[in-house]
Order: structure tokens, then C-alpha cells, then sequence
């Protein structure tokens, strides 16, 4: 484990005031706040800034951390001496249970315990914190179902009441029919509990992968189909991939570059399961040998046909 | 080979959260929702507390207003505003993937 220099991660001085410490994580949130940041890693970033903030806002824990930090330099091998928090009384406030989850092995380490034992005596149960992950999976697996192999830090503490993260890897189904942002709960699977209280659940939040192919708004899928001059013109039953396999498609005779058909019910499933829309991109067959610039020029001398007039122009 | 135990967890929206369930998600006192619906910052509003129910999009939504309040000491309806907005963003950058002008 790295000892982590919180003074270094806000960009303070170790003599700054706790308002010179609120205005450089303010400052930082702002820049690295993960809904609005196009920074690299904002995520992981914006925990460092809360994990700091939670330890240098608190004035026991920041005293506790600056008598540690004297004999310890950024990056250094870190193991917390015993006892090394005594004469400290941390109340918990600051950070929530939650976030031991959330933070490095290193503040779980120091803080951990103390917000833990801060909280209570012989028989106090508590019900362990809900968690939230993100699980990223593909379009078609909203329309088939899927399963994911997810792996979490997970808090513990040990006999001696020190805090050690356990990695726990958890096999997941993903049902049929979910939608980007929306959350599947897996009960008992978040935060153990205290004192023999029940775990907390776990919620992902759904994400699909970026698909060039595939445009979702809700349930809805967009998705073009390239077709020939003669099928938009004649009409035409084509084949066409789509998320949840190839179908077939009737392209309407008379139809126009752009045109978006809607195949009713054929988005993502569910109680009200989306529908799918088919734009058609007519593809031209390029006129590179002597037989196609006859078939061109022969259409250019038959057929009167001048695109720009007919839009007035 | 001994066969991997797979997780099946509810779907929220299909399984509505309560008010309880949706404080826990988000590490807040009930209270903290209670006040936010009646200011009218987050969903529900109807006039039975009991039967309250909350989506997907309620919980992306409070874990969202409640970080901006915790990180900035913003007051709620400047946090609810800020989550307004990036709200809106969202659905405009939708809608521009789904018009296929999204550079992403």
C-alpha cells in the first residue's frame, strides 16, 4: 500500500486553512466532476479529491493524518504502525460508510475503523450501505439477455478491526429488455452489514456499448440500410442485420434517400417494447466500367428527370 | 467443474423503489427525499407519502442532486438546476447520436 499525500491531491499547502482547502476541492470538483469533466479518468480523479477532502476537511482525522504524514513521503511503502490513531476519537463525520467502498485501501486502512468503532458498542447491528457499479454490455444483449462477470472492492474488517478490501467477483444476468440507464438491484450484495446486520443491495446501472451501427433513444433502435438505386425505385425485399439478428425488410417502391421505416415492436423488448427505424441510404453503383456509364447515360437520355427543378430550384 | 453460481437481481422500473429503498440507494435520510419532493426537485408529488414509488431514472437523479449538494455545499434547488441542465444535455446528445452527428 502507497502513502498517499492528500495535501499533494487538493494542491495545498500543508499549512493551508480549512477555507483554502474547501475553495481548492471546490475548484477541483468543477474541473473533474464526472457528468461534466472531458478530463481523462475524471471518475477516478474526483474519488482521490473526495477521499483527500473527507480526511483534511475533518479536523481529527487531518491532525491524525499530519502527525502519520511526518515520517512518510507520496508513494512510499505504507503500513500503519499499531495504535497509531490512539488518542484520536474519529466521530465518522465527513464520509459515510459508503464511501469505504468507494475509497483507497489506504484511507479505508486509517479511517475505517475508527468510523466504525465511533458509532457504537457491544450489540449494535446495522445494515450494511447499498453500492452502485456500472456495467457496460452490448446492444444485443438487451435483446437477448446476457450474463456479466463483475468484480468489486469490498470493505472487511478482520478480528483485530483493521480494515482490508476483498475483491469479490460476482456472475450477474442481465434480463432481456433493459434500457441504458436503467438499474438492476441484486439484494444482499452491496456492503456487508455490522454486528450481524443484513448486507445492503447492490444497483448497475446499465450501459450499452457504443455502436456505430446503432442509434438507441429508450427502447427505440435507428439504424441505416444501404440500398440500390433499383430496390428504393421498384421496391424490394431486403436482408439487413440487426441487434437481435437478420431480417427481412420490405423496402416500399418510390422511395427516397432518407426515407425511415418503422418496424413496430422490433426494439428492445419489453412491456412496451421499442420499435426499430430502418433509414434507407440509397448507394450508388459507381459508373467505372463501359457497361455502367451506358446504363448511366442511357437513364440520363430516357428518363426526364432533373432533381433541382423539382425543388423549384 | 463445480457450476458458477449467477446473480438475478430486479429491474427497477418493472420493481418501483420506496421512499425507504431510494434514501438507502443514495446514503440519505428519508428526510432529505421527503424535503426535495415537496419542493418540487424530485419526482413523485403525488399526496399519499406511502405510496410513493420511484424509477431508474429517480435514482440516477437524487445520487446526482445529492453529490452536487455534498461536493459544492450547493442549496438543493441550485443542485436540482445544475441537474436539470445536464439532464438536458444528456437528451440533446441523444438525440444527436441518434441523428448520426455525434462525433462518439
Amino acid at each position: 500500500m502507497e502513502f498517499k499525500d492528500y495535501y499533494q491531491v487538493l494542491g495545498v499547502a500543508k499549512t493551508a486553512t480549512a477555507e483554502e482547502i474547501k475553495k481548492a476541492y471546490r475548484k477541483l470538483a468543477r474541473k473533474f466532476h464526472p457528468d461534466v469533466s472531458k478530463e481523462p479518468e475524471a471518475e477516478q480523479r474526483m474519488q482521490e479529491i473526495n477521499e483527500a477532502k473527507a480526511v483534511l476537511s475533518d479536523p481529527e482525522k487531518r491532525l491524525a493524518y499530519d502527525q502519520l504524514a511526518q515520517q512518510y513521503r507520496s508513494g512510499q511503502d505504507f503500513q500503519p504502525p499499531p495504535d497509531w490513531d490512539a488518542g484520536f476519537e474519529f466521530s465518522g463525520r465527513g464520509f459515510e460508510e459508503a464511501d469505504l467502498g468507494e475509497f483507497s485501501d489506504f484511507f479505508a486502512n486509517l479511517f475505517g475503523q475508527g468510523g466504525r468503532s465511533g458509532r457504537g458498542g457491544r450489540g449494535y447491528q446495522m445494515r450494511g450501505e447499498d453500492r452502485h457499479a456500472k456495467v457496460i454490455i452490448d446492444l444485443a444483449d438487451a435483446f437477448h439477455g446476457a450474463s456479466r462477470t463483475i468484480t468489486l472492492q469490498v470493505p472487511q474488517v478482520d478480528a483485530q478491526g483493521r480494515v482490508h478490501s476483498r475483491e469479490h467477483t460476482l456472475s450477474v444476468r442481465i434480463p432481456k429488455g433493459v434500457k441504458a440507464g436503467q438499474h438492476i438491484r441484486l439484494s444482499g450484495q452491496g456492503s456487508p452489514g455490522i454486528g450481524g446486520g443484513p448486507a445492503g443491495d447492490l444497483f448497475l446501472e446499465i450501459h450499452f456499448t457504443p455502436d456505430s451501427r446503432y442509434r438507441v433513444e429508450g427502447r427505440d433502435v435507428h439504424q441505416t440500410v444501404p440500398v440500390t438505386p433499383w430496390e428504393a425505385a421498384l421496391g424490394a425485399s431486403i436482408e439487413t442485420p440487426t441487434p437481435s439478428g437478420v431480417i427481412k425488410v420490405k423496402v416500399p417502391a418510390g422511395s427516397q434517400a432518407g426515407r425511415r421505416l418503422r418496424l413496430k415492436g422490433r426494439g428492445i423488448p419489453g412491456p412496451e417494447p421499442g420499435d426499430l427505424y430502418v433509414e434507407l441510404e440509397v448507394v450508388l453503383p459507381p459508373a467505372d466500367t463501359d457497361k455502367a456509364r451506358e446504363l448511366y447515360e442511357t437513364m440520363a437520355r430516357e428518363l426526364a428527370f432533373d432533381p433541382r427543378q423539382r425543388r423549384g430550384g | 467443474m463445480a457450476q458458477q453460481h449467477i446473480a438475478s437481481g430486479e429491474l427497477i422500473d418493472e420493481a418501483a423503489l420506496t421512499l425507504d429503498e431510494l434514501a438507502r440507494a443514495c446514503s440519505v435520510e428519508t428526510d432529505w427525499v421527503v424535503e426535495r419532493i415537496e419542493s418540487g426537485l424530485l419526482a413523485d408529488g403525488s399526496p399519499y407519502v406511502a405510496s410513493w414509488r420511484f424509477t431508474s431514472h429517480d435514482l440516477t437523479r437524487a445520487r446526482r442532486m445529492c453529490q452536487l449538494e455534498r461536493d459544492f455545499e450547493a442549496a438543493p434547488e441550485l443542485a436540482a438546476l445544475a441537474t436539470d441542465l445536464i439532464e438536458e444535455n444528456e437528451r440533446l446528445r441523444d438525440r444527436l447520436r441518434a441523428a448520426g452527428l455525434s462525433d462518439d
